[in-house]
């Protein structure tokens, strides 16, 4: 009997330690290499859509674009792997740490690469009709100290959505302009019966993006005029406390903290929620949830709406490990010069970084409120070599400020971004 | 007296070895060599996207060990596998000791019993989290029916929304699936008691609560033991049902060390192996003391 046990307490044991060796080591894709002399490419991308199964999978998407990419040049192969928002930069980062980085990556973010040195400069990897193509306001914020490394790939930015259905249901005339008004109009939409009024997603998944409207619409933001981090500047404070007010008179998503705003937004689509945030990208999620009588109007400042907007911007860009500078340009050019590039913006309503997409997509109605918002967008301040660790404490930890200590919570964001 | 190497004799001395060999071989390589990686990184400087920038000597432990929230998160992760092991094996002595009983229909309630087994756990949790979902959720749909929730929507349709009353839907979840094995395990245990110590016990006129205690958990030890320790060890890396779930949200309020761990991989590569490294000597720890506790070696009398 005792022998047994031991066989299996050291069993037990052994599972224990694959169990927690698990949690360090993450399986990375395997590297492409050199099949039958053509040379392969390895492309690691976001994905868009609605995960692997879905009609509008980045999978998909890619698939189609490299066939045809690989029907052109016969020399080259390309190795798409697309991976969810959620994991994305894990994965990426197990990559580069095994020396397995891919050729070609398109994420969120760029800037963390450069100082190492491992990516290619734009002028290496863009033709010039390429790069004369893209718009200037979104390429510069690809350079690091004046050199370009990111490659604008989509940008999105943010605008109010409400239900036109609930609004007149409750009496409400027209979109909030200043939080008083939100506020009423939020009463006035749980009185008629609605269970969400305002649709606060503070959860992980983009809390970082949630709050920093509210911080504009305050005077505040993640940094200062100066470019200085004051994240619990008393603006930003009074934000919080705005929201604190909304929440515990149950004006909107219960306990926002735990909130995606994936969840929010089906929720708005299934006619829960009276006002969201949202942008281009949320309106085929809405359509399909069966919503489209809604409207979109400018989100509602402290004393008026804003004149600035939340921009977001995607990136891709060409690592130089492999040495592959030559194949690389001619994907990006086959990229941005063919229908890819505007294939992508119809495929999941995000808006493009070219002159030439900007121009083609202006007669779209639906698609205008964001299009002109994005010249006076403000961003991330993503150059910033401590944001992605800042942006990972504030999706975890900003949405306990709603139940907690507004100034103790954004006091210790602010704390890891100004430490050393 | 003298060695004299025939090549019989080595051949012989290295016959073991192709047996044990590939199973040394598979131990150095999945158990062995990640232990020693995840140790190495806790001591670089790894930048968030996966530079290694260099040594960087205690500071990530330092840092880890400075964290705010570190402390509230030991704290939880130790009371959360007291309770999920706790209930666990209580409630697995007394479904254990139904299912040794014969009754109509056991065939098919032990069946049953594997199902959250067989499931996956992710997927129970995700089911979990649906179905506690403040809008649609069928749980608060069933509350409302039973007039224990005024409306849908708000935040008492939504116990995963704050620590309080997510704890407890999380510590059931977990319970729920650890129920299977733990049981099957002591029904094992108990099918080995031969039945002619009862009908010993009997003879000395016992009472059932007395058998029970001083004839089955006796007998019943080494299979209480070897799942109680699986299930500690278990419930402690615990990942998928806080992460489906809640994410360790709001806050870190619900996050134990493993789920920290992962969060913290997406800021500080190095801490967050740091913070494996404290997770894996928290293990050996728990599995040591437990053993002591338990007496493990000591004979059944």
């Amino acid at each position: 009997m005792n022998k047994r046990l031991v066989g299996a307490v050291t069993l037990g044991l052994a599972a224990a330690l694959v169990m927690t060796a698990c949690g360090s080591e993450d399986p990375a894709g395997g590297g492409g290499g050199a099949a039958g002399g053509a040379v392969t490419l390895k492309l690691v991308a976001a994905d868009y859509g609605d995960g692997p199964t879905a009609e509008n999978s980045g999978e998909k998407f890619w698939r189609g674009v490299v066939d045809e990419f690989q029907a052109a040049n016969p020399g080259i192969r390309v190795d798409v792997q697309v991976i969810n928002w959620n994991d994305i930069d894990k994965q990426v980062a197990t990559m580069v740490q095994n020396g397995q980085v891919p050729d070609i990556l398109q994420t969120g973010d760029y800037s963390g690469f450069v100082k190492d040195g491992l990516l290619y400069r734009t002028d290496e990897v863009l033709s010039p009709n390429t790069s004369a193509d893209l718009l200037e306001k979104f390429a510069d914020f690809g350079k690091v100290e004046g050199v370009g490394y990111g490659i604008p790939f989509v940008s999105s930015a943010r605008a109010l959505f409400y239900n036109k259905a609930l609004f007149a249901k409750a009496g409400v005339a027209e979109a909030p302009t200043t939080w008083d008004e939100l506020k009423a109009a939020a009463e006035k939409l749980k009185a008629s019966g609605v269970s969400q009024p305002f649709g606060l997603p503070l959860g992980n998944e983009e809390a970082q993006a949630e709050s920093f409207l509210w911080f504009m619409g305050n005077g505040g933001g993640y940094k200062d005029a100066s470019g200085a981090w004051a994240i619990d500047s008393p603006a930003n404070v009074e934000a919080f406390r705005y929201l604190q007010g909304l929440v515990k008179a149950g004006l909107t998503t219960p306990n926002p903290g735990t909130k995606n705003r994936k969840d929010v937004w089906a929720d708005f689509a299934a006619g829960k929620v009276g006002m969201v945030n949202g942008g281009p990208m949320s309106i085929p999620i809405f359509e399909k949830g069966g919503l489209t009588d809604f409207g979109v109007a400018p989100i509602a400042g402290k004393t008026g709406p804003l004149d600035t907007t939340l921009g977001v911007e995607d990136w891709i860009m060409a690592f130089n490990k492999n040495g592959r500078k030559e194949e690389i340009k001619k994907f990006f050019d086959f990229f941005y010069g063919g229908t890819a590039a505007q294939k992508i913006s119809d495929t999941y309503k995000l808006l493009p970084v070219t002159k030439s997409g900007i121009e083609k997509l202006s007669s779209d109605e639906k698609l205008k409120p964001f299009l002109d918002a994005l010249p006076n967008a403000t961003f991330y301040p993503f150059q910033d070599p401590k944001w992605s660790e800042v942006n990972t404490q504030i999706k975890q930890t900003i949405g306990s400020a709603i139940d907690g200590d507004p100034k103790a919570v954004l006091g210790a964001i602010q704390k890891t971004a100004t430490a050393n | 007296m003298q060695q004299t190497f025939t090549p019989g004799r080595v051949v012989r001395a290295l016959a073991p070895l192709a047996w044990i060999g590939p199973a040394v071989a598979l131990i150095a390589v999945v158990v062995v060599w990640p232990v020693v990686v995840m140790v190495q990184s806790s001591f670089l400087k790894i930048s968030r996207f996966g530079v290694v920038q260099g040594s960087n000597g205690f500071d990530n432990y330092t840092k880890l060990f400075a964290e705010p929230d570190f402390g509230g998160v030991m704290a939880r992760s130790l009371l959360w596998v007291v309770a999920v092991v706790g209930l666990t094996v209580t409630l697995s002595l007394g479904l254990a000791q139904l299912f040794d009983q014969r009754f109509p229909g056991r065939r098919f309630a032990r069946w049953a019993l594997i199902a959250p087994w067989a499931a996956s756990v992710l997927m129970t949790s995700i089911i979990f989290k649906w179905m506690l979902d403040p809008e649609v959720g069928l749980i608060n749909m069933i509350r409302r029916h039973l007039g224990l929730l005024d409306a849908l929507g708000g935040a008492d349709a939504d116990p995963l929304g704050n620590a309080a009353t997510a704890m407890p839907w999380l510590v059931f979840v977990a319970v729920f699936v650890s129920l299977p094995f733990t049981t099957y395990a002591l029904l094992a245990g108990l099918s080995a008691i031969p039945p002619d110590v009862y009908e010993a016990a009997r003879m000395d006129g016992a009472s059932r609560l007395r058998t029970y205690w001083s004839v089955t958990l006796p007998l019943l030890r080494p299979a209480l033991v070897v799942a109680t320790l699986i299930n500690v060890m278990n419930v402690f890396n615990s990942f998928p049902i806080i992460w489906a779930m809640t994410h360790g949200q709001p806050g870190y309020s619900t996050a134990t060390s493993t789920v920290f761990m992962y969060i913290l991989k997406g800021s500080d590569i190095g801490e967050s192996a740091a913070m494996s490294v404290v997770n894996f000597g928290m293990v050996i720890v728990l599995t040591i003391v437990f053993l002591r506790v338990s007496k493990w070696r000591a004979e059944v009398s």
